[in-house]
């Protein structure tokens, strides 16, 4: 019995050493090593510059502006996506998630063919008013970044508060309304409160994502709007500037660990209300009233253009060549192109790099999630802390850390492809961490005690009782994995030499020289299998997507 | 005990025996230690001779930048009997000195191809170099190798000058007649400012060279405050992060009609149509004289290079004919090497000794001493508010 404590331990402990060793010491390293052979600028330089404080200013002010919208566009369809019954909702639901998981690049990419000048909006609008100049641009500078965002994570509220809504008990809503209460006291009184943990844990989420957005951004922004994410990689790039690096490295951790740890304690307090079970009561868009259809119909009609429409602009890209003004399948010709000028290794280098990355994270979020549920409070934190890690600090400080601290002293730096599996693997741990644990919290005590009475050995009872009933859980946080490291741009390019280049980084690589339908095909094809792969862990966990994040 | 007994035997009846899980695990984990191996082989980085260098190195040609690469170098391979890796990193040449001081304990470039008269002067850069004076330098014009690096950190392997340009489709010397003697003030103009576009001087070499251009400019014609001339058009002018974003963007906006970028772009302009080129030249024009930038762009050994005497010889192979024949037309820079014949389309680009050269108005020192504190202004300036 000693003995399996003993094991159990070592099992529990070894992904907490396993992130001190790739994720700690890389990040503690870079930032204690870059302030303390300060070159160029202090950390007091740093922070009392104009510059930095345009830039924390700014990634404040964007950051907050997006959150907000994309809470106001995202509950109204987390409302619907929870109260409306309708044919080919777990389609729908798959869907949306998928702007979340799209490689921001490849979000940049439909923003721009959507809302930029000459994109399909403007097109059309130069058509009808018959000019031959561009007159609409949305995709530019200050607000082609917070719509951009909205598109970003607008569908993730929508996930998140509709699970929440969906787990409303219907008894409430019924007794409120035999009681008298109109529409709106309901929502007030039942439906807000009840979403409300939701609402701000998935607002708190946005707001992470957009303090630290990169890609986004550095392609829309021009050089006028930093994140405090680009002047970092604007300080990497200038020799000479190591300390920039450091202290904006650590200004920004601060910030965004406080926010994670606010977002674990919202969340927390969630867990505990209404059980899985209860389901909310759900209606067919034919019982609304009339001005409520139109309303309906008038913000799905938006939404559709502001989520679906650069999505169909990246399937429009894939094909239609903007250089010669032509249709072409040379993208798709491109993708099936071997060697050096072809799209063929990146598409193996992301199937290869994210499915290791993927059960690396299953792996490791398995026992790190069994910690965080572990009665021992030191273990407990200390793998709660572990799984947020990852949320807070950014792509490029762990990939500048693993390449300095990892990959050069071990000369892995001449053929990286571990060091992008390791960056993307801890990108992913906080999604299949978090995932396990929501579903071993679900797990019927009593099964494993009847499997302990059963006479089965403690491995036995994990492989044949507890994993089968983690198996949902288990690949929702793989999908969502998945989906993060096909989609990681930075830290790949960051790390990775030409023969490691993913199709993310490719998809970069071709926009920077104009094969725009070589970038574009590639988009669709991450597009498609972010939405296989969701389409498939939909039909096998039955939509329990929104309790992960 | 009895009950117990009984327990097992429901057990028995009921289920199959499962495995051993061990057995499943250990089974699993080597299927995924053979994938892992086999990609792992598959991939397996032969040690190499190793080229880092910056994307669209040799890439604006016809061919695709492979195909002139093998072409130009394959006699060097077969001579050393050696496979060439050449690394092309996504990036600018500034990250590329970034990517070598990350690597600076444990380095696998031995030569880097890219660095310019700028970036040189850097004590980043100079720490990732190894000084080497090529025997092959007798070959090429002095004036090159003092104006990219006298300690021969680096060795010239082409050149530019760097000016605006502007498409004739939008306008010319009759709508804008200030094209033809061009100065600072005239680009401050509102209108002509929001028609530029320029690339940041903090990760272009364009960019920096435009920004030097214009405190020379300063400092020896107007005896302005340079700085003034940047909050002048802060708002209006378009800087974009490099130069491929700058080109894109003034190609396909047709509001933007300037940009900063390389006198040969109208013999680029007269390759791609099989025509007069449809690009002009505006440089400035101070005290009687035409004024541009000149960038000299070299090859360096790097510092504790794996293979230090192949480097040496690769560095050597740079200067010969094969190779520097072919920059003009996929590189579209000026081969170092002067005497070899250009293509008939140079006819069209802006030739060293048709301008003044702006260099000569800021010696290395002063540049060197003040480039970090220009760029801080430069972005106190361009910072709003």
């Amino acid at each position: 019995m000693v003995k399996q404590d003993y094991r159990t331990c070592i099992v529990l402990t070894l992904p907490i050493i396993l992130l001190l060793v790739f994720l700690v010491y890389p990040v503690m390293s870079v930032i204690i090593s870059g302030l303390v052979s300060a070159s160029g600028s202090s950390f007091v330089d740093t922070i009392s510059s104009d510059e930095t404080q345009f830039t924390i200013s700014f990634t404040v002010i964007q950051a907050s502006l997006s959150t907000i919208l994309a809470v106001l566009v995202g509950v109204p369809g987390a409302m619907l996506l929870a109260r409306l019954k309708f044919r080919g909702k777990s389609l729908i639901r798959a869907l949306i998630i998928v702007p979340f998981v799209l490689p921001p690049i490849v979000v940049v990419i439909g923003f721009l063919q959507m809302f930029g000048s000459y994109g399909i909006i403007d097109t059309a609008l130069m058509s009808i008013t018959q000019s031959t100049t561009s007159i609409f641009n949305l995709a530019e500078g200050f607000t082609g970044i917070i719509l951009a965002h909205t598109f970003y994570n607008a569908p993730l509220v929508m996930l998140l508060v509709s699970a929440a809504m969906e787990r409303l008990n219907p008894e409430i809503e019924e007794s409120a309304e035999i009681l008298g209460a109109d529409s709106f006291s309901r929502f007030r009184r039942i439906t807000l409160p009840h979403i409300l943990p939701a609402l701000l844990a998935s607002a708190i989420l946005t707001f992470l994502f957009c303090f630290m957005s990169f890609p986004i951004v550095l392609a829309l922004g021009g050089s006028t709007y930093n994140t405090i994410e680009i002047q970092m990689w604007n300080a990497f790039r200038t020799p000479d500037r190591g300390g920039e690096v450091s202290s904006l490295a650590l200004i920004q951790i601060v910030i965004t660990i406080s926010l994670a740890i606010t977002y674990i304690k919202l969340s927390r307090g969630t867990d505990n209300q209404s059980g899985p079970t209860t389901t909310i009561h759900t209606v067919s868009i034919s019982k609304y009233k009339k001005w409520e259809k139109v309303a309906i119909l008038t913000y799905l009609f938006s939404i559709l253009i502001l989520v679906g429409g650069p999505i169909a602009a990246i399937f429009r890209a894939a094909f239609f060549d903007p250089v010669t003004q032509r249709y072409s399948l040379d993208g798709f010709s491109y993708l099936i192109t071997l060697g050096s000028e072809g799209g063929i290794q990146p598409l193996i280098n992301s199937l290869f790099y994210g499915g290791m990355a993927t059960l690396l994270a299953v792996t490791i979020g398995i026992p790190l999630a069994y910690s965080h549920r572990s009665k021992a409070r030191g273990l407990s934190t200390l793998s709660s802390v572990m799984i947020l890690l990852p949320l807070g600090i950014s792509s490029i400080t762990v990939a500048y850390g693993l390449l300095i601290a990892i990959a050069v002293p071990t000369g892995l730096n001449i053929n990286p492809w571990p060091i992008i599996v390791i960056a993307q693997t801890i990108f992913g741990v906080p999604f299949t961490a978090r995932a396990i644990e929501i579903g071993l919290k679900n797990i019927d005590p009593n099964i494993l005690d009847q499997a302990d009475s059963l006479g089965s050995s403690r491995l036995q009872r994990l492989l044949y009782v507890e994993l089968p009933l983690l198996i949902p859980s288990i690949l929702v946080g793989a999908v969502f994995a998945f989906a993060m490291a096909i989609g990681e741009m930075s830290a790949t390019l960051f790390i990775a030499l030409p023969q490691n280049y993913t199709l993310a980084v490719a998809i970069y690589d071709n926009l920077g020289v104009r094969r725009f339908v070589e970038a574009g095909a590639s988009a669709l094809i991450l597009v498609v299998i972010c939405v296989v792969a969701f389409l498939a862990m939909e039909k096998l966990s039955e939509g329990s997507i929104g309790g992960t994040l | 005990m009895f009950a117990w007994n009984e327990l097992r035997g429901f057990e028995m009846t009921e289920y199959p025996v499962r495995r051993n899980p061990k057995k499943i695990l250990g089974v699993v984990a080597i299927i995924i230690i053979l994938v892992v191996a086999s990609y792992g082989i598959l991939t397996f980085w032969k040690p190499r001779f190793v080229v880092y260098t910056y994307s669209s190195f040799m890439d604006w040609g016809d061919e695709r930048a492979e195909a002139v690469l093998e072409r130009a170098f394959a006699p060097f391979e077969e001579k050393y009997e050696i496979d060439i890796d050449f690394v092309i990193l996504q990036t600018d040449a500034n990250t590329m000195v970034s990517r070598l001081n990350a690597e600076a304990a444990n380095p696998i470039a031995d030569v880097v191809i890219g660095i310019d008269n700028i970036l040189i002067l850097q004590e980043a850069t100079r720490n990732v170099l190894e000084p080497y004076e090529s025997p092959m330098l007798s070959l090429i014009n002095e004036t090159y190798i003092n104006a990219l690096d006298p300690e021969h950190y680096l060795t010239p392997f082409d050149f530019g000058l760097v000016t605006l340009i502007y498409s004739m489709d939008t306008i010319n010397t009759t709508t804008h007649p200030q094209l033809d003697n061009l100065t600072l003030a005239d680009l401050a103009t509102p209108e002509l400012a929001s028609s530029l576009v320029t690339e940041d001087p903090r990760f272009s070499s364009p960019g920096l060279a435009f920004l030097l251009s214009q405190i020379a400019i300063s400092e020896e014609f107007t005896g302005e405050n340079w700085t003034e001339w940047w909050e002048t058009v802060q708002g209006n002018i378009d800087v974009k992060e490099g130069w491929t974003e700058a080109w894109i963007d003034w190609s396909s906006d047709q509001n933007k009609h300037l940009l900063v970028s390389y006198g040969t772009d109208p013999a680029y302009s007269a390759q791609e149509l099989g025509t007069a080129p449809d690009t002009a030249i505006a440089p400035f024009h101070y005290e009687g004289s035409d004024w541009a930038w000149m960038q000299v762009e070299g090859v360096g050994l790097v510092k504790n290079a794996p293979h230090p005497d192949l480097a040496k010889a690769f560095i050597d192979y740079c200067l010969n004919a094969t190779v520097q024949s072919e920059i003009p037309l996929n590189q579209w820079m000026f081969p170092v090497r002067t005497d070899l014949t250009l293509p008939s389309v140079y006819d069209y680009a802006i030739h060293p000794d048709e301008v003044s050269i702006l260099n000569t108005l800021l010696d290395r020192v002063e540049i060197a001493e003040n480039l970090q504190t220009w760029l801080d202004l430069y972005i106190d300036a361009m910072t709003p508010g």
